[in-house]
């Protein structure tokens, strides 16, 4: 075979999203290291693909992430799907939740970010695939730190955009609405109200929302997959006041002030 | 069934029937070919291909991505013909009718060994570059560099989910032995059209062999994209001569 391999680094990737990324790589002959705290999962996602290799990893853990990246060599792709998203009231969730969210979700992107793209631009090349959330667009009830360190992800994806562009680098910041996951449907279970009995998207479909994104020109940075997300960001820009309330009414509580019957 | 065991041992790793696709996506074309070449061609595996209308036969291609499955995340690319069951007499009816493998490509050693071990599929393994996320599905195969073939599928209309064939025989034939493998799917988001693909032929046997049958000339009878697809592959089994 003369074919040029390339090598994928998937964060995140011992389920979801993460792991369908990892698989649909892998199936495109990609090398794909897969990195995830859990080790169960990802041998999961690996089974019976020499090509996909893991790495239990702690994206909170700065070192760690530095390791992981170094051993991965020179990475055309990285995919950084790895979050949290425990759901809390703004003024009750204890305080410990919320700086776990920040430091995976935020400071686990800020990780992941500095132990790659400075190899991608000395290469002139790569794509760096970020997973925010809708949420940081439009954030609902219980989603204050959730929608705060997605919120965090796009500012930072925006800033390194600014920074970084023109090198050669692809910079997508996916805001995909709810995702069909076992976390999402863990989540959705728990607390029915708060996800607005959302029905999640298919994770195939984000993905190939990515995919179709990297053709388009380097500084349309954010993805927004599917029409129902598209439509409301759009309604939260032109419309804010009025989007906010559908939002709130449709994630409140049943008790809550913004009354709704179940 | 007999002859074939439920269990194998690919690469280190036990394999057990039925194999399970958890996630698979496809894009598919069928063309209606001539009788006489098409039946030329699968000769070497006994089995006579079905002729819906008098002088055609099928023969359609499809490429495959395998994200989540038994096998492994894989592509493949796939060569098949329609065909009688054995022994039974010739009809335009299409009941009972089954797909003949008659070429493989896939671009992973894990599933190339299963497919050839387990079932005696015509694997082989090749470079198969594949894009699935746009409106037009777009495949390559190529063997050593060199482009043996070359399919896009345009969008159809989405379909009712639960349409399409549950279940079919799939034939293939390795070194003299036909046989036969029950093969179950369960398609979502189907689109359909007819016409709609786009060949391109290289120099490759295969390759060749399809240009016999008009290929390269001819207009898809349809054109089939698959966004989620779960299958099982059961035991194969030994048919008679």
């Amino acid at each position: 075979m003369t074919r040029e391999v390339r090598t994928a680094l998937v964060t995140g990737a011992a389920g979801g999203l993460g792991a369908l990324a990892a698989q649909r790589l892998a199936a495109a002959a990609w090398d794909v290291v897969a990195v995830d705290l859990d080790a169960a999962g990802l041998a999961r996602t690996a089974a019976r693909s020499p090509n996909l290799h893991t790495r239990v990893c702690d994206v909170t853990d700065p070192a760690a992430v530095e390791r992981v990246a170094a051993e991965a060599g020179p990475v055309q792709r990285v995919v950084h799907a790895a979050a949290i998203s425990p759901l809390g009231a703004a003024l009750e969730q204890p305080l410990a939740d919320v700086e776990r969210v920040l430091r995976v979700d935020y400071l686990g992107t800020v990780h992941v970010a500095r132990a790659t793209m400075p190899g991608m631009l000395d290469r002139g090349r790569g794509e760096l695939i970020l997973f925010s959330s809708l949420a940081a667009w439009v954030p609902g009830y219980l989603t204050a730190a959730y929608a705060s360190a997605k919120a965090a992800v796009n500012a930072f994806a925006e800033a390194l955009y600014q920074e970084t562009a023109g090198r050669g680098v692809t910079i997508r910041c996916v805001c995909p609405r709810q995702v069909d996951t076992p976390m999402y449907r863990r989540i959705a279970a728990e607390h029915p109200a708060a996800t607005g009995g959302m029905q999640g998207m298919p994770p195939g479909l984000v993905l190939d929302a990515v995919d179709r994104s990297l053709a388009r020109p380097a500084a349309d940075l954010f993805v927004f997959p599917d029409r129902l997300t598209r439509t409301t960001v759009t309604a939260k820009r032109l419309l804010p006041a009025a989007t906010r309330r559908v939002i709130g009414l449709r994630t409140a509580p049943p008790d809550g002030r913004a009354d709704r019957s179940p | 069934m007999g002859s074939t065991a439920d269990k194998h041992v690919i690469q280190g790793e036990h394999v057990t029937l039925p194999v399970r696709i958890r996630d698979a996506a496809v894009a598919s074309a069928m063309f209606a070919v001539p009788a006489a070449p098409a039946r030329a061609v699968i000769a070497y595996a006994g089995l006579e291909v079905a002729e819906p209308l008098p002088g055609r036969a099928i023969c359609s291609l499809a490429f495959v991505r395998y994200a989540d499955g038994d096998l492994g995340p894989y592509h493949e690319f796939a060569v098949a013909f329609l065909v009688r069951r054995p022994g039974a007499p010739p009809t335009r009816r299409m009941k009972g009718v089954g797909a003949f493998i008659h070429w493989l490509p896939v671009n992973q050693e894990f599933t190339l060994e299963a497919g050839r071990t387990i079932w005696g599929f015509p694997k082989e393994l090749a470079d198969i570059p594949m894009d699935l996320s746009g409106r037009v599905k777009r495949c390559a195969v190529r063997i050593g560099g060199r482009t043996v073939i070359e399919l896009a599928v345009r969008p159809g209309l989405p379909l009712p989910s639960g349409t399409g064939a549950p279940k079919i025989d799939a034939y293939s034939c390795m070194d003299g032995v036909t046989r036969r493998t029950g093969w179950t799917m369960a398609p979502s988001g189907v689109r359909m059209r007819p016409g709609g693909a786009t060949l391109r032929l290289g120099d490759h046997p295969v390759a060749a062999e399809l240009r016999g049958l008009g290929l390269d000339r001819a207009r898809a009878l349809s054109s089939t994209a698959v966004r989620h697809l779960t299958m099982e592959f059961d035991a194969a089994e030994e048919v008679g001569p």
